[in-house]
């Protein structure tokens, strides 16, 4: 029995050490001066091609930390001022405006605002919008006509939606959505619309979630941003999909524009190679990187996206530019009133 | 009287030893509080009386409670039919029962989704969180099957007693602490499990937290679910202890270890055979069909296959490392509870049960907050995701490793002792080579929760280091689920190591003594 055990202890033994060397390298990895600290949270296809491209260009490596923007926008917000970020690359505004509001980001350089128009920037040239995308309803052509629509997102809250109709009210999007509707229809409108859709409503937790159940027939309809319908089809193929999109235009809330953004640290360690990033962002090259790798649009003038978006000037979409969105955190508590977090 | 007193006072190295892994276990507990007092009285207590909060409640303990059931059920029938029938092809089911093991329940609850929709709901996740838990009731009911005396069920038997009633009688109390630290396993699991439900739609305190801390930029309102949640685990802790009782396994009789008799199956072997390939089906066969299907169809493979050499790495170091931590600190936790009966030392044991239930997105908030403000250096170290997982893991080691221990009799250090050895040298002559098995499986089985540690790993890896599971989730996140399927597959692969070896160690702790008889 003791020769077995001391074997096992030996073998553990050799587990513990080489775990230990193996283990050496990474512990207290510091950032290098040449390198750039992105915390990322717009999706990864998108991310990996722009710093790719960007590496290409100027030589600068970036170090690339992944996450949802929310989670990343709180963990900058917990590391304050030790943070080893530079540029905190989000897919929605919010989050970027969270930190610009409690005064963690710097000054963007006024020639790279001035790439994207004013509609799309924030006022005090804290963050810049990087790519648009438009809130859409994803309809399953075997399960619902798409006559049969509602006219308004409102729509979507009555009785005859029930278990029809998807949506992610934990997602960024759905956020600015209730703010969006807040400002356009004011609060009875909004709480009336939370609490029906509370009633009717399928819950996912994100938005591929609920473009992914529309395709597979699994409800017929699920509120969405344009691009989740071109990811899916990029998987199984655009000739097979079951499902369309429906825009609902006439500057209704359901056909609100939100931006993707981005934003550099004052802490960081790097300005100079935040603002190139930034830089490049909104730079014709990066446009197009940008739009190549996922079905957003450019905010620049004359990139074209090589997706078959709706276009662009007949979204018709609601006067609410993604800066009066703010951090959208006037959406959490009309939602909670509504029973949905 | 004078070796009774002995025992119960614990050297004062033990005591420091152990003060470590309580020290550490607290963080989270105290970033709670601190946290949760943030958020004022009133709104705490609009929170506490929310209809939301009522609606998380029922979730959580009807998928906690079902799925524990559930799995303690099927886990303690196959250990059956599997160690104490004349069931034809045991070897080879033993091995297919344990293999779910190596498949995270985040990868098998994607491939079920994809099925249909009625298994996005609560009933589904309960079906599929059994089918890739039940594995951990198998293995230690299992190997308490092969290790139990089996002189008392002659006796039972000879006195008139049915099968099945010598089985109720005499069998299953045995059985008691296998299936009750078993069972605490899966409850804990289940209390923090965030990766599975979050793709099943279906929403506990565990998502209810991810939501609210992304949601609003200010963790106040995700500390008072997280405190709600722990108070959830305190019976669960206190109970697991009820539950093992002061049950004393450990013999000095060799002699009365022999092979046990299988009971016939009879007609009821093919219904057996059956029910076990639909199981295995289900719970392996779903899940890799599925994982082969994305490799084959979708059209985004190959977005990240640069990265999986890197993904494997982090993989690799992030458990292997995370596993020897967590072994060490629980090392003195187990030995002071087994060896000296005071309340401290219960207490150091149990805590670590409270904390287990947290999901790992409270425990790496609480480091952060904690190596920012004073271990700045820490931050975004290997060291910092070492300790993170120590704190989740802890109780895992602490079962595997008193598993063996309680099979070792106190009176064997004592004899050392005796014959005039000092304390230290006693332990380390006697009794750590005698956790020395434990030591194996406290490993595997924490390399293999660790490989596919998620929210924990998100949050605190430095920056740049990514693991297999990381990036499965972020794949699947984005619906790339072909990118994030040649991670996925490698995953299972590699968890296959672990859980081969855990499944060995936990199995031959009772084999061994077979072969010996």
């Amino acid at each position: 029995m003791y020769r077995t055990s001391r074997r096992a202890l030996l073998r553990a033994g050799a587990a513990l050490g080489s775990a230990v060397l193996l283990g050496k390298p990474a512990l207290l990895r510091a950032a290098s001066a040449e390198e750039l600290t992105l915390y990322n949270g717009q999706h990864r296809q998108t991310t990996d091609a722009v710093v790719a491209a960007f590496t290409r260009k100027t030589g600068i490596d970036v170090l690339v930390r992944n996450g949802s923007s929310p989670q990343i926008a709180n963990q900058l917000l917990e590391e304050g001022a030790l943070s080893p970020a530079d540029v905190f690359y989000s897919e929605g505004s919010p989050p970027v405006a969270a930190l610009a509001k409690r005064g963690m980001l710097a000054a963007i350089a006024p020639d790279t605002l001035n790439q994207v128009p004013k509609d799309y920037v924030s006022p005090e040239g804290l963050w810049l919008g990087v790519s648009a995308r438009a809130r859409v309803v994803a309809f399953n052509r075997d399960l619902v006509k798409e006559a049969d629509l509602p006219a308004s997102l409102l729509g979507f809250a009555d009785p005859k939606w029930k278990d029809r109709i998807g949506y992610a009210p934990t997602s960024d999007a759905f956020q600015e959505q209730i703010v969006a509707i807040l400002r356009l229809r004011g609060r009875d409108a909004v709480l009336d619309w939370l609490k029906g859709m509370k009633q009717v409503g399928r819950v996912y937790n994100n938005n591929i979630g609920a473009m992914q159940a529309v395709e597979r027939a699994e409800i017929p309809a699920a509120l969405i941003n344009n691009y989740y319908w071109f990811t899916v089809a990029r998987e199984v193929g655009a000739a097979k999909m079951r499902s369309s999109l429906h825009y609902i235009r006439h500057q209704d809330p359901g056909a609100l524009i939100t931006v993707s953004a981005a934003g550099m640290l004052k802490t960081g360690r790097n300005p100079e190679a935040a603002q190139a990033f930034l830089a490049f962002l909104v730079s014709a090259e990066g446009q197009q990187v940008v739009v190549d790798s996922m079905a957003e649009y450019p905010l620049r003038a004359g990139i074209k996206s090589p997706f078959a978006l709706e276009p662009w000037d007949k979204l018709d979409p609601p006067p609410i530019k993604p800066a009066a969105l703010g951090d959208a955190s006037e959406a959490i508590p009309l939602a909670r009133e509504a029973g949905l977090a | 009287m004078d070796q009774a007193r002995a025992r119960r006072r614990a050297p004062l190295w033990l005591l420091l030893a152990a003060a470590i892994p309580v020290a550490l276990t607290i963080l989270p507990v105290i970033y709670v509080v601190l946290r949760g007092f943030e958020a004022g009285l009133a709104p705490a207590w609009e929170t506490l009386v929310r209809p939301r909060t009522a609606e998380l409640l029922g979730n959580t303990l009807a998928l906690a409670l079902a799925v524990t059931f559930a799995s303690t059920l099927i886990g303690l029938a196959c250990a059956w039919v599997i160690e104490r029938c004349d069931l034809p092809g045991r070897r080879w089911w033993r091995t297919l029962v344990c293999l779910p093991l190596a498949v995270p329940a985040f990868v098998s609850s994607y491939a079920w989704a994809s099925l249909g929709p009625s298994f996005q709901a609560l009933g589904g996740a309960i079906l599929i969180l059994t089918l890739s838990h039940f594995p951990l009731i198998y293995l230690p009911a299992a190997a308490a099957l092969r290790r139990m005396d089996t002189r008392l069920e002659d006796v039972a038997r000879s006195l008139g007693d049915t099968a099945p009633r010598a089985f109720f009688r005499v069998v299953l109390p045995q059985l008691r602490p296998a299936l009750g630290g078993g069972a605490l396993l899966v409850l804990a699991h289940m209390l923090a499990e965030f990766g599975a439900l979050s793709l099943l739609r279906v929403q506990t305190f565990t998502t209810a937290i991810f939501a609210e801390y992304e949601l609003q930029f200010n963790s106040a309102n995700a500390a008072l679910l997280s405190g709600m949640l722990m108070a959830l685990c305190l019976p669960v802790a206190f109970g697991e202890a009820k539950l093992r009782g002061v049950n004393r396994l450990s013999r000095t009789d060799r002699r009365s270890r022999r092979h046990p008799p299988l009971s016939r199956l009879g007609l009821w072997m093919w219904p057996v055979q059956i029910a076990l390939a639909v199981l295995s089906a289900a719970a392996l066969g779903v899940p890799l069909f599925m994982l082969a299907y994305w490799l084959s169809v979708g059209l985004s493979i190959g977005a990240g296959a640069g990265d999986v050499g890197a993904a494997m790495l982090g993989s690799l170091q992030l458990s292997i490392g995370g596993a020897v931590v967590t072994t060490l600190l629980a090392l003195p936790l187990v030995l002071l509870a087994m060896r000296h009966h005071s309340r401290i030392a219960r207490l150091a044991e149990r805590l670590p049960y409270v904390v287990h239930g947290l999901p790992g997105l409270v425990v790496a908030l609480a480091l952060i907050f904690v190596a920012i403000r004073w271990v700045p250096v820490l931050y975004q170290s290997t060291m910092l995701v070492l300790v993170a997982y120590a704190i989740l893991f802890l109780p895992l080691a602490q079962s595997a490793l008193r598993a063996t221990a309680e099979l070792v009799p106190p009176e064997l250090e004592q004899a050392a002792r005796t014959l005039g050895r000092g304390p230290v040298e006693a332990f380390m002559a006697v009794t750590l080579p005698a956790l020395a098995p434990g030591v194996g499986a406290a490993l595997a089985l924490i390399v293999l929760e660790l490989m596919r540690e998620l929210t924990a790993t998100l949050l605190l890896a430095p920056n740049g280091v990514t693991t297999l599971a990381t990036e499965v989730w972020s794949y699947t996140n984005d619906g790339s689920y072909a990118a994030a399927a040649p991670f996925a597959a490698l995953l299972v692969l590699v968890s296959g190591v672990p859980v081969y070896v855990f499944t060995m160690r936990t199995l031959k702790s009772g084999r061994r003594e077979i072969v010996e008889a």
